[in-house]
């Protein structure tokens, strides 16, 4: 009750509620531009808020997480560039909505979805904190393999039509996370010396290569009008009625869920959670045909799932003081410049600031619904302008994005060359998706196999005794099996038609 | 009216510009840049302004933090060995500047960097969880001689001063462990919360919240003397283990500083070791207070970058 209060009289503070608008509106924009993650949009206004008040400057720095997590799939629907890490499954059918001139509606869902995710996920962070970070310690070595694994297994559902060539993409990927430093080791790999690959491929550079460059490069190749995209129908926001929002409750819960496992486990993230609740929105949708091909609950799954992350993910920085991402390592960064030491002790404490700050969240997620209906309509205007332009700068954004992340020119290389693998493997017809997510997975597959390894002398049993790790592995084994189940009924349906 | 107003606040301004230009005297320049490749709200970050705030009014200068990230502090150092030798510009030096110029081949080292203070230790703890059977080192050491690799000890990352230590103990106490990285100081922390590992070594400011909260125990540190925050928790030097872990902070500056510039700093820094807010800051951040002039500055980092070699090539971490 006391905790209500405290969130209340935060709510009714004019500097709490500026903070919340301003860094939405911030995170928005930053989130919407290539390149500019969430930790970038929150880094670029941290020194801002040195000379605020605590909670004010909490608020704000939250508040751009929450509006860049949802800001990132404006471009993902409208250029098929994802804008954050997380926005990248929501590609898959926003930009196909696009084309069909179905984009208002996508980013109608997207902007909806969002907000309810944000808003549950902020409940469960105020009520649950506790079992929620007891979550977060059983997630042991052999837990996050198991983890990585399911992620992985997710490449059956994302890449129909074409399982091997999805393995093969898969792979690749696997193959590039490889490059850098040895995790446990020390020692260098791949890197030919180049002390900028001594960190490894950044996922980020290689999404916006494939998808972006991709894209742009097949359109010059195409040299025939393909604006698929019918003008008349997308030029305005179109936000899902009441009754369409409850047809689509499957695909939200389920948004709402995985993001509310996955989130306050350091280290899984946002990228994995939009990625496992669109497979799972997929496996329990009735018209899972028509994912891939512009389904809305391919949209709002993905969008609920990362938004639903963005206060699920404060749970390790809140209850150990440990950050869990980029992101909430900067928000940590903003307490302790504070004074204020986040870990078991915050709760009693610092009460007053730790539920202004969930309640300035609230009102942020509220203003990121009305702002989203303010700049939608002016970004579906911009990406209808005639397709020279709109190439040309997509190009331009994604560069100088790409380049103001380090200020390194060696980074662009590094997405023209994803971009040209990315080109090719589109003319090959293999599906991208695949690359990403080994690019993403690799790492947290490889380091925790062999940590755990290394904790029982050799003994692969710890995958199947601890609890954790054979629940993930027995539904990664599931996703396998039904994938390569309907793949193959697939398969002779059309051999025999 | 307003008008007037305006005037008056620009006379104000113009006249607090030159009262500081008084005060700076004796330092030749009014801004000075310091940088870290720390992002903002980092260790080196925070460190970094706290000590604008303070050194500011001290020496009469107005400093500007400037984050410099990307390659481990390859491109803060570049920046730096670009830059005039003229006291306008300095770096906040960490171990990770050595031990980046060692293990890739950055444009410019720390060799082209000269240091000129050093100003704290941040103290290498050893950590349990609050139940543990351990007490200190001591105990350690004997479980791990009674079941040889089956201790398990979390340290941060593969080239971390963590490891280097856990590395050194094994040798000096003839024992064997199981060392087991990870990508940073917080995955350390929840491995040893959750009892995956037995052991976990970190730095106090990470692990004040546990500590406090009565999750986390200290059961030693790497450090010349027993902590002022931390009285009862024994060194390992205390317990016969022959280790001493200074991971420094300080600053640099590019080579060939003028000495009247150095003598600034140098009598800036211990001026400001000395301000009561500022040590009230360092004492709760459990920092060490570590002065040494540029000629011990540089012995420090000669000596710290000659150790770190060694290791890097022993594991056979160094590039090429």
């Amino acid at each position: 009750m006391d905790g209500f209060i405290h969130a209340l009289s935060a709510v009714t503070s004019w500097q709490i509620l500026l903070a919340a608008g301003g860094g939405v509106l911030w995170g928005i924009l930053g989130g919407a531009l290539p390149g500019i993650s969430p930790s970038i949009a929150m880094a670029l206004l941290l020194p801002f808020t040195y000379d605020m008040s605590p909670l004010m400057a909490l608020v704000m720095l939250g508040s751009v997480y929450i509006g860049a997590e949802y800001g990132g799939s404006i471009p993902a629907i409208l250029i098929r560039t994802p804008g954050t890490n997380a926005a990248a499954a929501t590609v898959i059918d926003g930009y196909v909505m696009h084309q069909q001139g179905r984009g208002g509606e996508a980013l109608g869902l997207s902007l909806t979805g969002g907000t309810i995710g944000g808003l549950f996920g902020l409940i469960l962070l105020a009520t649950l904190t506790k079992p929620l970070s007891d979550l977060a310690l059983m997630f042991t070595p052999p837990a996050y393999f198991a983890l990585g694994l399911l992620g992985l297994s997710i490449i059956a559902s994302v890449s129909e039509g074409s399982m091997v060539k999805g393995l093969i993409a898969g792979v690749l990927g696997l193959m590039l996370a490889t490059v850098g430093t040895d995790p446990l080791s020390g020692v260098t790999r791949f890197t030919f010396g180049e002390p900028e690959l001594l960190e490894g491929v950044h996922f980020i550079l290689v999404m916006l290569g494939v998808f972006a460059v991709a894209e742009l490069m097949s359109k010059l190749a195409d040299n025939e009008p393909d604006d698929l995209v019918k003008p008349d129908t997308v030029s305005k926001l179109v936000l899902p009625s009441l009754s369409k929002l409850w047809s689509l409750r499957r695909a939200q819960a389920i948004g709402c869920a995985v993001g509310a496992l996955e989130g306050p486990v350091p280290g899984a993230g946002g990228t994995v959670a939009s990625f496992l609740s669109y497979n799972e929105a997929r496996r329990w949708s009735k018209t899972p045909e028509q994912f891939g091909k512009g389904s809305e609950e391919g949209v709002i799954a993905p969008e609920t799932a990362n938004n639903v992350v963005t206060a699920t993910a404060l749970v390790p920085t809140l209850s150990f003081g440990i950050p869990g991402s980029n992101s909430t390592a900067i928000l940590l960064g903003g307490f302790l410049i504070h004074g204020l030491q986040p870990g078991p002790l915050l709760f009693s404490t610092n009460p007053d600031i730790l539920y202004g700050l969930f309640g300035g969240l609230f009102v942020a997620n509220i203003m990121m619904f009305l702002i989203g209906i303010v700049i939608l309509g002016p970004a579906i205007w911009l990406v209808n302008r005639p397709r020279p332009y709109l190439n040309a700068s997509i190009l331009a954004l994604v560069f100088s994005g790409i380049y103001s992340i380090n200020n390194s020119i060696f980074d662009l290389w590094v997405v023209l060359a994803a971009g040209a693998i990315g080109y090719v493997l589109r003319v090959l017809k293999f599906p991208a998706l695949p690359l990403i997510l080994g690019l993403v997975l690799g790492y947290m597959i490889e380091s925790n196999y062999r940590r755990s390894l290394l904790l029982t002398q050799g003994d692969h049993a710890v995958f199947f005794q601890n609890g954790v790790s054979a629940f993930l592995m027995g539904c990664a084994i599931v996703v396998l099996v039904l994938g390569a189940y309907t793949e193959f009924r697939r398969f002779r349906r059309e051999a025999t038609a | 009216m307003k008008y007037r107003h305006f005037l008056g606040a620009l006379v104000a301004v113009s006249a607090t510009v030159s009262l500081a230009a008084e005060a700076l005297a004796d330092y030749p320049h009014s801004t000075v840049k310091l940088v870290t490749h720390s992002s903002p709200g980092g260790g080196t970050d925070v460190f970094l302004r706290k000590l604008s705030q303070h050194l500011g009014p001290i020496m009469g200068v107005n400093f500007v933090v400037e984050n410099v990230r990307g390659g481990g502090g390859a491109k803060a150092m570049a920046v730096l060995a670009n830059s005039p030798a003229d006291g306008s510009i300095f770096y906040g030096t960490t171990p990770s500047y050595v031990n980046t110029s060692l293990l890739s081949s950055p444009e410019a080292s720390f060799t082209d960097l000269d240091p000129v203070v050093n100003m704290f230790y941040d103290p290498q703890v050893v950590y349990v969880r609050a139940n543990s059977p351990y007490q200190d080192l001591t105990d350690v050491v004997e479980d791990a001689k009674s079941r040889p690799q089956q201790v398990i000890v979390a340290v941060s990352t593969p080239s971390s001063l963590d490891r280097q230590v856990m590395e050194q103990f094994q040798t000096v106490t003839g024992t064997e462990v199981t060392i087991l990285t990870h990508d940073g100081g917080g995955d350390v922390i929840l491995n040893v919360l959750n009892g995956t590992a037995q052991v976990g070594i970190g730095e106090i400011a990470e692990l004040r919240g546990q500590i406090d909260a009565g999750e986390l125990r200290l059961i030693t540190t790497y450090t010349d003397e027993r902590l002022d925050l931390f009285p009862d928790v024994k060194t390992a030097k205390e317990q016969g283990i022959d280790l001493v872990v200074r991971k420094f902070r300080g600053l640099a500056g590019p080579k060939g500083l003028p000495e009247d510039v150095v003598t600034a700093w140098e009598e800036g820094i211990q001026k400001l070791l000395a301000d009561p807010e500022f040590k009230a800051w360092y004492e709760g951040e459990g920092v060490i207070p570590a002065y040494l002039d540029q000629e011990g500055a540089r012995a420090l980092t000669a000596e710290f970058a000659t150790e770190m070699k060694a290791f890097f090539t022993e594991y056979n971490i160094q590039a090429e």
